[in-house]
């Protein structure tokens, strides 16, 4: 008895000690120590890839849509007794099948007018028919708003706007996670809890006698602040903790890398998660009303202009790129910011689609955002913007061979940057052929494949990895730290996570509240899927390294500012019932 | 009124472009999965980079793995950074090219292509040591039988060429030996005489190709057996020398009227030159691809060099040269190991493997089998092979072998002596060995290799 409460008290003088010197005792443990240390390892290898397999496939079933879509808003009758129901939150009307009403009769344009429920009432928009709509025999010149009992009348055409059976307020039964939802989001974020706290030991463990108090220090801060932020989500947010945890996920990790290349930088870092949740949640309620929403566009438009302006005038060049921008305290990355605006910039609520077929604004923006890209030398981020552009115009014009020519354009631009601009042409030349230039342009590459290699499916253990300690790994290269430390399996299990984000993205564009949150949602999805791809098939040589980060997982305040933001719009996609809610 | 209101139950207009989304995800996955393919195919390979500090300090391997062979004796081990081989010098020397040096010069040894085996690698684990210690799978065994390997480098190491002996039921080599070789301890200044030692660091065996001359003679001959009727029953006749067009093939002497057989035992350029027009380049060809000319092996993971048979612009007396096994015809030792493997076999051939697979791992792994000739065909150049022991190089020579066997004399031109051919194999159910020896510019095939063979071969049956 004495003996074990001797080493307890050995322990606890152990422990608080700050100095990383005391740790240098750790050397000197009796061999059985170091023999339980090792097992420890063993054991959560193991116990990593299944848990990061659990997380991801309980989220997936936590999110997916298994609600009922069909749920029917009001009614348009028609004079000959027919009744259409009123299934979205904005109904397009026309004679084109495209429309979600389609009355055929000739006077009716192909797209003649948009229902939109907003407000806790219906709103007719004429986008721009020939024949003109009226209701109750009055003209509406632009958006009208319309009482149940209401008589339409579509270029002639009349139709009686009544309420559904029943009434579209009474959505206890509906919100977003459904109560009898097989999965329990608590079990889920114990998960999460348990992979990060025996991470967080195995970190520890790793670092032995140069153990930085900071590893400690930020994950007890960390799982705290995610207690903190999901009991809050579930005691006073009406909306569901369910995409969040997939964060809570992400940033983890996240944390786990900058422990093993810059455990001096974890503060930072851990400060970055937090302004993130802060800039999403703030994003989140700026945009929760689609009106809203689209008068901001402008405001984050002019906004991202300055910036790039402000980059173009004052960017540091690092790596060939002129990127970032030296607040003397702070270095940003003001394209990472402009991702959100771009976004923004690309959306439009179904009327607005509908009036304003054009996309001249958003193209001119578009290409006012890639040339200043193009102008720092930001090729990767380019290539992420190009893909979202060509998500957000499809989305908006339907029309393939606009995209089609835009990327035949897209391809000779490429082609000119590569044969120009001697930087580029040799991350080319290193393409495909990283093992001859391992040790010149092929190096960040050759140095991920070995390290992916060397984890094997179980990885060597949170840092116990070369790869981390290479310069800007921890931005580039985060694919191979994780295959080395973590596992090629964890590895995988974190791409997915992207790749189904975006599909999720895609899930939600049915039934929005406005189409102006699907087009969001996705535009922000296509952004993550983009920027990620890039990351991890460039560094192991599928693609051409463009040096680019992974958003929520590599080091770095902007990106991780950044793709917060964009998440908030796949969170607002997600909400299906919007103002109404909070009525109560 | 004949208005109608339909409702369209396809998803409104902007989620449905939503797919395109979709589309890009799916793309992402293909290019995932591009990657997934390469890291299992390709992750061996990558870890073994010296640049890998898991493995290697300042260029040097740090695990600790042992190479041994059947019987257990140690060839090389690697310690703390340092590899030492036998104590043997001898034994050192004659396996040189299967343990490979310290340089990693010798890109088919054992060092280098099972680095990663031997640095504990595996898929799963990574190259993760539980408290660094090495495992089990850390050591390596051979098939091969270093007692034999060193006879048969001894008995070759006057001259430059290769030996090989194998099982052709269970693909196991017992026997590899490649000359000239060095001392891996005791490396010589081989940047200092680059001519003396001029291709020292390859494995003849596996790596080399020569031209096969008479031994040819047996692709050829199976061809004849199924493709000529009657060929068997019919005479060749040989006046030391044939008119082919404008040219001639010539013969040692002259055989008078001879069969097949007698052919194939006499090696009679003249009856072979015959067949070979008869049967003409397109079946020449077909059967050269079976029996493994220009595709190579893999041993293991090792790939062996592919002799070649390049027929598309052969005719008239090239032809005729061809069948006989020279113009641009060559020959790896090891693939043609694996054909007389394959008419021992019944004609199915057993890929040859060097490495020996114990416990768990020797359930997994299965043998890689080829049907490349019909068993009929196989029996007859069996029996073919038997006379050519029986009737030419003499019973007493190889007493109690049951040798079938082919002698090969390949011209070389430019007045260097012949390569020197001897390949067969032993019809016997207690030692099913293939084998080849095969001898640069050493002269006749049946004075020069046959011996070598002989020495090898009985000393596998005496000390199994
Ligand atoms: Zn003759």
């Amino acid at each position: 008895m004495n003996n074990v409460l001797e080493s307890v008290k050995q322990l606890l003088e152990w422990l608080p000690a700050g100095s990383p010197l005391v740790f240098s005792g750790i050397a000197d443990l009796p061999p059985y120590f170091k023999t339980i240390l090792e097992l420890y390892t063993l054991f959560v290898r193991g116990l990593f890839p299944i848990l990061a397999f659990i997380i991801l496939l309980s989220c997936m079933l936590l999110l997916w849509p298994d609600r009922k879509e069909d749920e029917v808003r009001g009614y348009l009758l028609l004079k000959d007794g027919s009744r259409m129901p009123l299934k979205y939150w904005e109904n397009s009307i026309g004679r084109s099948k495209a429309s979600d009403l389609e009355i055929a009769f000739a006077y009716v344009s192909r797209s003649h007018a948009v229902l939109t429920f907003r407000d806790k009432s219906w709103h007719l928009t004429d986008v721009g028919s020939k024949g003109g709509v009226e209701v109750n025999g009055a003209k509406v010149e632009k958006t009208e708003s319309l009482d149940y009992g209401d008589t339409i009348s579509f270029a002639g055409i009349e139709a009686v706007l009544v309420p559904a059976e029943k009434p579209v307020h009474n959505h206890r039964d509906l919100t977003s996670a459904p109560p009898e939802s097989k999965v329990n989001p608590g079990m889920i974020f114990a998960l999460i809890l348990l992979f990060q706290v025996l991470g967080a030991v195995q970190s520890c463990i790793a670092a032995g006698a140069v153990l930085n108090l900071a590893v400690p220090v930020t994950f007890l801060v960390f799982i705290l602040a995610e207690c903190l932020f999901f009991f809050s989500v579930q005691r006073w947010s009406q909306r569901s903790f369910d995409l969040e945890l997939l964060l809570c996920f992400l940033s983890g990790l996240s944390l786990f890398i900058v422990a093993s290349a810059h455990p001096d930088l974890l503060y930072k870092q851990l400060a970055a998660i937090f302004l993130g949740v802060a800039v999403y949640t703030i994003i989140g309620i700026m945009i929760y009303d689609p009106e809203r929403a689209r008068k901001l566009k402008y405001v984050f438009v002019a906004a991202a202009i300055v910036l790039l302006a402000l980059n173009l005038a004052l960017g540091k060049t690092y790596f060939g790129a002129k990127r970032w921008i030296d607040l003397g305290f702070i270095t940003i990355q003001p394209s990472e910011f402009v991702k959100i605006a771009f976004v923004m910039a690309g959306t439009a609520t179904l009327d607005r689609l509908l009036t304003t077929r054009n996309m001249t604004a958003f193209i001119l923006f578009s290409g006012a955002c890639i040339g200043a890209l193009v102008f720092i030398r930001d090729f990767g981020t380019v290539a992420v913007f190009f893909g979202a552009f060509i998500v957000i115009a499809f989305m908006r014009s339907g029309d393939l061979r606009t995209i089609a020519l835009a990327s035949a354009g897209a391809a000779i631009g490429a082609l000119a940057v590569i044969s120009f601009i001697p930087y580029v042409a040799t991350r080319f030349a290193a393409w495909g052929k990283v093992w001859e230039y391992a040790d010149t342009t092929g190096y960040q590459q050759a140095r991920t494949m070995i390290a992916a290699a060397s984890g094997g499916l179980l990885g060597v253990g949170a840092g116990n990895g070369y790869l981390a300690k290479i310069a800007a790994a921890d931005t580039d290269l985060v694919f191979g730290i994780i295959c080395e430390e973590w596992g090629f399996l964890v590895a995988i299990t974190t791409v997915l996570v992207f790749i189904f984000l975006a599909v999720y993205a895609v899930s939600l564009a049915k039934g929005c509240r406005s189409s102006l949150y699907a087009i969001a949602a996705c535009g922000a999805a296509s952004m993550l899927l983009f920027q990620t791809a890039l990351n991890v098939l460039g560094p192991v040589d599928i693609f051409p390294l463009t040096g680019i980060t992974m958003p929520f997982v590599s080091r770095g305040g902007s990106s991780m500012i950044s793709a917060w933001g964009l998440l908030a719009f796949i969170k607002t996609a997600a909400d299906r019932f919007g103002s109404e809610r909070n009525g109560e | 009124m004949d208005l109608k209101g339909t409702v369209n139950d396809v998803v409104n207009l902007v989620s449905k472009r939503a797919a395109v989304l979709l589309f890009f995800s799916l793309l992402f996955v293909v290019g995932l999965l591009a990657f997934v393919a390469r890291y299992f195919n390709n992750a061996s390979l990558w870890v073994q980079h010296p640049a890998n500090k898991h493995l290697y300090e300042n260029g040097k391997l740090l695990s600790q793995g042992t190479i041994y062979d059947r019987r257990g004796s140690i060839l090389a081990q690697i310690n703390d950074g340092s590899i030492t081989f036998n104590e043997d010098q001898m034994v050192r020397t004659a396996l040189m090219h299967t343990t490979g040096d310290i340089e990693n010069n010798v890109g088919t040894g054992a060092l280098v292509a099972f680095g990663d085996r031997l640095s504990g690698w595996n898929i799963i684990d990574g190259v993760y040591r539980f408290n660094k210690s090495p495992a089990p799978g850390d050591d390596l065994v051979l098939t091969l039988d270093a007692d034999l390997c060193t006879m048969a480098y001894r008995e070759l190491s006057p001259y430059k060429g290769a030996v090989g002996v194998y099982n052709y039921k269970t693909g196991e080599i017992l026997c590899m030996a490649s000359t000239p070789s060095f001392d891996p301890q005791n490396p010589p200044a081989v940047e200092a005489g680059p001519e003396k030692y001029e291709g020292i660091y390859i494995n003849n065996f596996l790596s080399a190709r020569y031209t096969p001359g008479s031994i040819f003679k047996l692709v050829t001959t199976a061809a004849a057996l199924d493709s000529l009727d009657n060929v068997e029953n019919r005479t060749y006749p040989c006046a030391g020398e044939l008119q082919v067009g404008g040219d001639r093939v010539t013969c040692m002497a002259s055989h008078g009227e001879v069969t097949l057989e007698q052919a194939l035992a006499h090696s009679c350029n003249c009856a072979f030159a015959r067949i070979t027009l008869d049967l003409g380049a397109e079946k020449l060809q077909e059967y050269a691809d079976l029996a493994g000319f220009n595709s190579g092996l893999e041993i293991d993971g090792i790939k062996t060099v592919a002799g070649r048979v390049d027929l598309a612009e052969a005719e008239g007396v090239d032809l005729a040269w061809a069948g006989i096994g020279q113009y641009t015809n060559t020959a790896n030792p090891l693939n043609f190991m694996a054909f007389m493997g394959a008419i021992a076999n019944d004609g199915v051939r057993v890929t040859p493997e060097i490495i020996r697979d114990e416990g768990l791992s020797s359930f997994i792994k299965t043998t890689q089998k080829k049907r490349i000739l019909s068993p009929q065909t196989a029996k007859k150049l069996k029996q073919m092979m038997r006379n050519n022991t029986v009737s030419v190089y003499g019973e007493e020579n190889f007493k109690g072998l049951e040798l079938c066997a082919k002698s090969g004399t390949a011209q070389v031109g430019g007045g260097k002596k012949p390569h020197a051919w001897f390949a067969g194999f032993l019809d016997r159910r207690d030692f099913p060995l293939a084998f080849v020896v095969v001898i640069e510019n050493g002269g006749s095939g049946g004075k020069i290799a046959a011996p070598v063979a002989a020495t090898v071969l009985q000393q596998a049956v005496d000390s199994p």
